[in-house]
């Protein structure tokens, strides 16, 4: 494993340091990476991207990545211990995302979309979803800041259409 | 969980909104719906349903349907297949009256919709829990007149043909049907003392009606021993699902692999009153959400059917265009569209919730997309539009089979 270390620039100018392996969880640097335009003393400019949402991005990496080298490493793995090691990615993923606003998972979901990580995108998209799933139509206007364009008799009409899903 | 105040300065690109609302439950699309007009549209487009049903696809559920005795109310609810642990409340519906056997078909999607009588050539007593695999329905039988007690009986929804499948014998009351990877099998449950055995007879072909067979001892586990278990099916990926047929505390599911010979148990936390007292489970595996099957459009204009005496020379004119319609293939054009109900048996008596929730088939030969439901009775008819009105998502469940 290459332990060469990239650095990443937030739009408001935080510098990051992080290892090769972690970034590349990240296609669009991996792709930077292997065309070579990444010059080692300079840090990559992630504009869309702020210092705080980045922080959260590198951490994530991280610890995925060092989950990807355990799979490498105990390729014979019983069941169980890829059940365990399953169980333990799932925790710390599901203690990640609770420490977070559903304000920062928005921010992170673009960033993520940004910098083509899928897993990420996922973790996020799951999580969001979970959040909304029982919400009220007004209460999910409110978190989208979504006017209501339709008239009462339309969303009348709506509520009846689709009866089955208010019970 | 306010994004007021920057809301507008972040453009939230539809392929994301997708990815989140690809991932909610069908109840929540539901009714988002009537977010504003931008979000109808985008949950309504078939880039969405097509995503929606993709992902459904990819996380087949557990439906539990409750009984209550009470209120003869009926509740839904689906969790994750297999690592269940919550549960998510659906609907709830009506009781369904019992009737006698007379099978009425109905055509959906056609406009103006008449019920038909469908011919049997036998007289049989039919069991409520009925299967259906590739475009046939399944159910036990007690045919009248014939020296063996069960039989199955197989009805052909692009023939509308009834045929008997002879069980060999092996049938008996606690029999239950299963889509065995896409084969009808028949499944018994032999609870001896620590030594439980399933027996699998799977249908290996319709026509020459050939039954291969399998014996499965299951690994000993103190919950199988204590209580009333029973199979409720198979899943897409092979393991045979049984859990327990009434509401207790705790409530048990288990997953049999048998390539693996391992038994899973999986906890079911229901908290929801109908789950305090001991109320009847249905369980239904491989539960798939599709928000393409406009069922609740479908239904608004279904009439009640007419009693088999009261038919009139109109409602044979009917039956007449609908059959000119399937042969000259106009009505398969409109793949969506076009589906048929039969309504059947639906009773009170224990299984009802499988007679009425597994009789949807789809057929997809000829593209045509078809939904049958059993029924005898035209004064069932009212709840079974409410029924489906109220609960695309059983019928979905038997779709995908």
């Amino acid at each position: 494993m290459s332990s060469n270390m990239i650095m990443l620039k937030s739009s408001d100018g935080a510098s990051f340091e992080i290892e090769e392996a972690a970034a590349r969880k990240s296609k669009i640097i991996a792709n930077m990476i292997e065309v070579e335009c990444v010059d080692e003393d300079k840090a990559i400019p992630l504009q869309n991207v702020t210092g705080n949402i980045l922080a959260l991005v590198i951490e994530y990496c991280n610890k995925h990545i060092v989950d990807d080298d355990d799979d490498v490493a105990t390729e014979e793995a019983s069941e169980e211990e890829e059940e365990a090691k399953k169980k333990k990615v799932d925790d710390w993923e599901a203690e990640f995302m609770n420490s977070m606003s559903l304000e920062t998972m928005f921010e992170l979901l673009l960033a993520a979309n940004y910098l083509n990580i899928k897993s990420l995108i996922d973790l996020v998209c799951q999580t969001i979803a979970n959040n909304i799933k029982d919400k009220t139509p007004e209460e999910v206007r409110k978190i989208f800041s979504i006017e209501n364009d339709f008239t009462p008799e339309e969303e009348e009409e709506i509520r009846k259409e689709n009866a089955w899903a208010f019970g | 969980m306010n994004r007021e105040e920057n809301s507008d300065s972040i453009p939230f690109p539809t392929d994301l909104f997708f990815e989140i609302f690809s991932r909610l439950p069908a109840k929540s699309i539901g009714k988002f719906c009537c977010v504003s007009k931008q979000w109808r549209s985008m949950l309504h487009s078939p880039d969405f349903t097509d995503l929606f049903f993709t992902k459904s696809s990819a996380r087949p559920r557990l439906l539990f349907g409750l009984e209550q005795d009470a209120y003869g109310e009926r509740f839904f609810f689906s969790s994750p297949q297999p690592n269940s642990s919550s549960l998510d409340f659906h609907t709830k519906f009506g009781y369904i009256a019992y009737a006698d056997s007379v099978h009425h078909i109905l055509t959906l999607g056609s406009g103006n919709m008449k019920w038909r009588n469908v011919q049997c050539p036998f007289t049989h007593e039919p069991f409520h829990e009925r299967i259906c695999i590739n475009g046939r329905e399944y159910y036990l039988a007690q045919p009248d007149g014939y020296p063996c007690p069960y039989m199955i009986v197989c009805f052909d929804v692009r023939s509308e043909e009834f045929k008997f499948i002879d069980t060999e014998r092996f049938c008996n009351m606690c029999t239950k049907l299963v889509n065995y990877k896409g084969k009808l099998g028949a499944v018994n449950y032999d609870s001896g003392m620590r030594n439980l055995k399933l027996r699998i007879w799977v249908l290996e072909d319709v026509e020459k009606q050939e039954w291969s067979n399998f014996v499965y001892t299951l690994p000993e586990n103190e919950v199988l021993d204590s209580c009333d278990l029973s199979v409720v099916g198979v899943t897409a990926s092979g393991e045979i699902v049984l859990s327990k047929q009434f509401t207790c505390k705790p409530f048990y599911v288990f997953y049999f692999n048998p390539e693996r010979n391992t038994l899973q148990r999986v906890e079911i936390h229901g908290n929801h009153q109908v789950f305090e007292n001991r109320n009847r489970v249905d369980v239904f595996v491989d539960h798939v959400e599709d928000l393409k099957f406009d069922i609740m459009r479908a239904a608004t204009s279904i009439s009640p059917p007419e009693q088999m005496s009261t038919s009139t020379r109109k409602d044979h004119q009917n039956e007449k265009a609908i059959t000119e319609e399937v042969a000259n293939g106009s009505l398969y054009k409109e793949v969506d569209k076009s589906c048929k109900v039969i309504s059947g048996r639906l009773s009170r008596g224990s299984g009802c919730l499988k007679g009425t929730a597994i009789t949807a088939v789809v057929v997809a030969a000829a593209g045509a997309v078809a939904a049958v439901v059993l029924s005898s009775n035209p004064e069932a008819t009212t709840e079974l539009i409410n029924l489906v009105d109220s609960y695309v998502n059983v019928i979905i469940t038997a779709l995908k089979n």
